[in-house]
């Protein structure tokens, strides 16, 4: 069971915004990906989930093709995505929230729902505390936790994670990390874009930089020469 | 002193208890409206053919011998078929273009010329009048009350409440609401969203062809019954706030307390300019309307 991403271009109407990016991740790999602001990172988890129709290249989970499926389908194919700014539902409550995706499971029961449920708020007591609270309400971390607990909750074999810790405490940006190598023990692909490179590095197994449309490195997140490279790669 | 007392018991209260039956008839139209631009961002005009449907499939199966109360269940069912094929096949065709507001306006408006003229050729163009289902009437606090009229304030009082219940409180209603906020994000949580919107747009249907076999008895039925009825419908939308329900059936209610309250105190020539100047009030003063939009806080 492999993500494999070959050759992937994204047009937003006259401008080529990514432009034959290749990629592979592994169950219980995560996969960084870093870059500067515009060079198609956000475009490159929306394509995969899709939100956006690629206009060339292959994206396939374990051999399934991806390519012309909607959001609704690719999720139920086992993706799951926590997007940038975490898209809480405000007219939703927290369960409302978490209970939505639910829908991400293909065999469902009552008692399967009530545990997954359960467990969530055993992760997550701070959600199981304000459940009957609107998901807007929540503060930013918490919002953060409840995008990834209702990703979590349909059991997905792959999650893409997008700027998870943006504008986070650096206490809660512990817990994010905390969360995303519990998803990697639990046999899950995660791809991960975020700004904070150090945090990203130190979960992630293997990197991708990207650069105006390409990727323009690749390494292993845990030798440190790969790091200075990748500093470099990017400029920044 | 009696004189008074005379005019609240004999000239107002029962002036406002037509205004009530009016306003619960206008919110059972409106919801579906409602409902349906707040979800799909789609103006349906042709809405209230949709209820002129519902009305003629009362007229046509009860003329066969079907009851009343059977009509109540088969009508809405029959419609739903009806509005989820519309959905699927017209709207969902241009959804997607650039400019959906004027294209999907257009598009519904067609159909409602449509629809009407098929009414028309089906049924011929004379007004006509089903009999009440419950005949007679009873004495409420001095004032008589035509039986059905009772019925209809508080069958209709039911069928909102439920409305509100299942988009409020239930699964199905959470995944209405969240899809009329962000469709993207409900799809990728696995919200088959195609299905809800023609879901939703049929459960629109589906109640105005409940108000047109409720009100058919009360209005009487028409092929342009649909058009009469729209723009109070329309406006209750409007006033109400696009897509809010809790709105809808407030301005509902409140705006048919208007026409009937100034047609009493005014003339009856200018309750509709009333009631159709605060629409432009609010459109000028505040656009959003009284309340907010279905699945936003």
């Amino acid at each position: 069971m492999t993500l494999r991403i070959d050759n992937l271009h994204v047009h937003y109407g006259l401008s080529h915004v990514i432009q034959g990016i290749t990629l592979e991740a592994k169950p219980g790999e995560v996969v960084g990906i870093f870059g500067r602001n515009g060079v198609g990172k956000t475009t490159l988890m929306k394509t995969v989930a899709g939100w956006v129709q690629p206009s060339d290249g292959a994206i396939a989970l374990d051999g399934q093709p991806f390519v012309g499926l909607t959001p609704d389908q690719i999720c139920r194919h086992g993706v799951g995505f926590v997007p940038e700014d975490r898209r809480i539902f405000p007219g939703l409550t927290v369960e409302e929230n978490l209970k939505l995706g639910l829908m991400q499971r293909n065999q469902r029961s009552r008692a399967g729902d009530r545990d997954a449920v359960a467990r969530i708020y055993e992760r997550f007591p701070r959600l199981a505390e304000r459940r009957l609270q609107t998901g807007t309400t929540l503060s930013g971390g918490e919002q953060q936790m409840l995008a990834m607990a209702r990703v979590m909750i349909g059991e997905p074999r792959l999650v893409l994670i997008d700027e998870p810790t943006e504008g986070l405490a650096p206490m809660i940006v512990a817990e994010i990390f905390a969360i995303i190598r519990e998803m990697k023990a639990n046999g899950i692909i995660v791809v991960l874009v975020e700004q904070n490179i150090a945090g990203a590095l130190a979960v992630s197994d293997r990197f991708y930089a990207i650069e105006r449309g390409h990727v323009v490195l690749t390494g292993d997140a845990g030798v440190q020469q790969a790091h200075d490279d990748l500093m470099r790669a990017i400029s920044v | 002193m009696t004189s008074t007392l005379d005019f609240i018991q004999f000239v107002l209260a029962p002036q406002m208890i037509t205004g009530l039956s009016l306003g619960v008839a206008v919110v059972l139209v409106a919801l579906g409206l409602t409902i349906i631009f707040g979800l799909l961002d789609v103006i349906n005009m042709a809405h209230g053919e949709f209820y002129a449907i519902g009305a003629y499939a009362a007229l046509a199966l009860g003329a066969v011998g079907i009851n009343f109360w059977l009509l109540l269940l088969i009508v809405p069912l029959l419609m739903i078929p009806l509005g989820y094929l519309t959905e699927r096949g017209l709207i969902q065709r241009v959804f997607n273009k650039p400019d959906r507001h004027v294209t999907t306006l257009l598009l519904t408006f067609g159909l409602a010329l449509v629809l009407e003229d098929v009414l028309k050729v089906a049924f011929g163009p004379n007004t006509q009048r089903p009999s009440t289902p419950i005949p007679g009437a009873i004495e409420m606090f001095g004032i008589m009350m035509p039986n059905y009229r009772l019925f209809l304030i508080l069958f209709g009082i039911a069928i909102i409440a439920a409305v509100i219940v299942i988009v409020n409180r239930t699964a199905l209603g959470a995944m209405v609401r969240a899809a009329a906020f962000d469709r993207n994000m409900a799809a990728s949580l696995g919200v088959p969203v195609t299905k809800v919107y023609a879901g939703t747009f049929a459960f629109g249907v589906a109640l105005a062809g409940l108000a047109g076999v409720l009100l058919a008895p009360v209005f009487s039925v028409f092929p342009t019954m649909g058009r009469d009825f729209i723009f109070m419908a329309f406006t209750v939308v409007i006033v109400g706030g696009m897509g809010s329900i809790i709105g809808t059936v407030v301005a509902g209610l409140l705006l048919a307390q208007v026409q009937v309250l100034s047609s009493l105190v005014v003339s009856p020539v200018w309750s509709d300019p009333i009631v159709f100047s605060i629409m432009v009030l609010v459109l000028v003063f505040r656009p959003q309307g009284l309340f907010g939009r279905l699945g936003h806080a």
